[in-house]
């Protein structure tokens, strides 16, 4: 099974080689700071085989809305690789399946794209509960990763070697929002998350830090997914009385502990949540109730990171929608895996493997690509965001805020 | 004092939206024995019904319960007719296998249609407080909803002729069709009733909840603990069980944790599968 697939690499070596050779040449060699390509056209169009690029995302199941980003900026990666010349000159087929949000489902893919699909390479799933499974079946084949969609560090601690981290762990999610809250001199949280392995390493990592700046947790409790009602929960938070309130949750639950909040007249100074707060729909669901809630980003399109605007740009021309921060966690991954290749100047995983430990390079997201020993991504910087009006502006970390933090948020009943 | 009031008081405008998607459920298993697995998914159409009626028309959507319901009735009457009319009669698992199929469909069609955004309509928010108790508007007016509605199908059911027509059908099919009914076309009534109710329900959870295309799972688990907790195929049996898991479920998450809380609901359920199998008003039979 792996001999055709060596074959295949072998067959289009020759050409490979040459066009490679070009490509590395207009792009200033391979240093390790050398940039993820987002300038056009360097060796026309792309010859032979395709190099085949695979992946599963769940487009349908409790995660397809976020998934679907990801495929979408996939596509558009491959699209805009091809556009300038290919993968070492030759073209990119992308090969994506659904897991249905389901992480037995992701593995069983994973080993159908490897072994019967004979992809080249693979990126990585969405969620970190799927990518934590699929990432097993990838080590075991010993293909290397950029896990696009995900970001528990519980990923990153089995010493995999093969798994490469491309945005902030979730449990640094809101270091940004407590640096906030300690700077406006709030002492005491409350934090309440989905009982899945995304919004529990969130929950853990905010709890850790914010007891090291000196917050008193007041609060804390587990929710399960699918939930139809908290105003029990929410009495319970009310009687704790905490200042800052932080959610682990997706797009739903976020919008339940909102309204539920204003119905149960909760009042905190600072509301934060971290996945629901950065997506459009957030704003468009709650109105004005939206206003003075923060969230993390992976990122904006309002940062000056490289090639962003172009970015936004041909997304939205593509796909007739604006990108999420799952797109362009989803497209620095592809960016991620060209440099690697080009780096490693072949299809050879290990090569690709040693040449991701290594590569530091800027993508469309804040900070830089670069990883430890174990996989786990170190410089990339989440933004903080905060709804005014209709508008999410960054308002965190300083050098990259477009606008001032509103605090504290006022009580409902003022509203 | 005012907490434990404010619990039961959050938990029984929870089981008013549980009541009204159970009545259409346990009105089907009564009417014909059948499963409806795509209950879920009716209550799913619904609230994109009213999405949309709100988006495009900035309609209300208790008003818009006029242009959906009469809509979703039509969706049950013709489901009804082309496809469960043929396993009415068929043993169990047809059914279930049937009406897995629809749930899949309208939910795979649901997604390629309106795509996997999250939506939700920014209608009602807020509380009215009386002492310190709160009692959440747009839970409340759902509430109320679903009373008027559960009421009325109730009516129906109990004072008309076809309401009549329904209840012998669901007694016996047999002598229902001996003495002159025409129990296809009381099916067809029961069917569509049944998924009107299921679509008045998505309009209420439109603006009390997320509208996405798998949205229907969410209830449908809760459906089924209801209707057997107040009897498989009673009407003022699902309203009353929906009440008391909505009570049991604020509780208990009040008590405990809203985790333990779901466990809390399948443990009662089984007690009650043990100690009273035919739920609060069920047929004392099968």
């Amino acid at each position: 099974m792996t001999t055709r697939t060596r074959r295949s690499i072998l067959a289009g070596t020759p050409a490979t080689l040459g066009l490679a050779g070009l490509i590395l040449s207009a792009c200033g060699g391979d240093s390790g700071e050398s940039a993820a390509p987002a300038a056009p056209a360097t060796g026309g169009a792309p010859k032979g085989a395709p190099v085949k690029i695979g992946a599963s995302v769940s487009t349908t199941g409790s995660n397809g809305k976020t998934g679907q980003y990801q495929v979408e900026a996939y596509q558009l990666w491959a699209e805009q690789i091809n556009a300038r010349g290919g993968l070492l000159g030759r073209p990119v087929e992308m090969v994506i399946l659904d897991d249905q949000s389901d992480p037995t489902v992701g593995t069983k893919l994973y080993e159908k794209l490897i072994n019967e699909d004979k992809v080249d390479l693979v990126l990585g799933p969405y969620s970190s509960g799927v990518t934590q499974a699929v990432s097993t079946v990838t080590e075991k084949y010993k293909y290397p990763m950029l896990s696009a969609g995900a970001s528990a560090s519980d990923i990153w601690k089995r010493n995999y070697k093969y798994v490469f981290g491309v945005y902030s762990v979730a449990e640094s999610y809101f270091y940004g929002v407590i640096d906030l809250a300690k700077k406006n001199g709030l002492k005491t949280i409350a934090i309440i998350n989905e009982d899945t392995v995304f919004p529990k390493a969130t929950a853990a990592g905010t709890a850790e830090y914010a007891r090291k700046e000196g917050f008193r947790i007041v609060f804390q409790e587990q929710y399960p997914t699918k939930v139809t009602d908290l105003s029990s929960l929410i009495t319970k938070l009310k009687a704790a009385k905490p200042e800052v309130l932080v959610g682990g949750s997706y797009q739903p639950d976020s919008v339940l502990i909102t309204r539920q909040a204003k119905e149960l007249d909760l009042n905190v100074k600072m509301l934060a949540f971290s996945v629901g707060a950065a997506m459009p729909e957030f704003g468009e669901g709650l109105g004005k109730d939206a206003d003075f809630i923060f969230g993390p980003s992976m990122w904006e399109p309002s940062l000056k990171t490289k090639g962003n605007s172009e970015f936004e740009a041909s997304y939205k021309k593509k796909w007739n929608r604006e990108p999420d921060y799952h797109s362009a966690t989803g497209f620095a991954g592809g960016q991620i895996l060209e440099a690697a290749v080009l780096k490693a100047k072949s299809l050879d995983r290990e090569k690709i493997r040693e040449a991701l430990s290594t590569l530091e390079i800027e993508t469309v997201l804040p900070g830089k690509y670069k990883v430890d020993d174990t996989g786990t991504q170190l410089s990339h910087i989440p933004v903080v965001i905060q709804w005014q009006g209709k508008d999410k502006p960054v308002i965190g970390p300083d050098a990259m805020a477009t606008a001032k933090p509103k605090f504290p948020m006022p009580e409902w009943k003022s509203r | 004092m005012v907490t434990l009031v404010q619990v039961v008081v959050s938990g029984l405008l929870l089981g008013g939206v549980y009541a009204l998607l159970a009545g259409g459920l346990t009105l089907i298993f009564g009417v014909m024995r059948v499963i409806n697995l795509a209950h879920g998914e009716f209550l799913m159409l619904g609230a994109y019904a009213s999405f949309f009626l709100f988006v495009r028309l900035g309609l209300n959507p208790i008003l818009s319960l006029l242009i959906s319901m009469p809509l979703m009735f039509g969706v049950g009457w013709i489901a009804q007719r082309l496809l469960i009319s043929r396993v009415v009669r068929a043993p169990l698992l047809t059914s279930l296998l049937l009406t897995y199929g629809v749930s899949l469909a309208l939910t795979g069609g649901a997604q390629a249609t309106f795509t996997n955004d999250f939506r939700s309509v920014p209608f009602l928010s807020g509380a009215l407080n009386i002492g310190e108790v709160a009692f959440s508007v747009p839970r409340l007016v759902a509430c109320v909803t679903a009373l008027v509605l559960t009421g009325a199908a109730q009516f129906f059911l109990a004072r008309t002729r076809w309401g009549k027509a329904l209840r012998a059908t669901a007694q016996s099919a047999d002598v229902a069709l001996a003495c002159g009914i025409d129990i296809d076309r009381a099916r067809m009534i029961a069917f569509g009733i049944a998924t009107a109710l299921a679509g008045a329900a998505g309009t209420l959870t439109s603006f009390l909840y997320t509208v996405y295309p798998e949205m229907g799972k969410t209830f449908m688990l809760k459906a089924f603990a209801v209707i057997v907790l107040g009897g498989m195929g009673s009407f003022p049996g699902a309203f009353l069980g929906a009440l008391v898991l909505g009570v049991i479920e604020s509780t208990a998450s009040y008590v405990t944790t809203t985790q333990i809380a779901e466990a809390v609901i399948y443990i009662t359920l089984l007690a009650m599968l043990l100690l009273r199998p035919q739920g609060f008003f069920g047929l004392k039979e099968a």
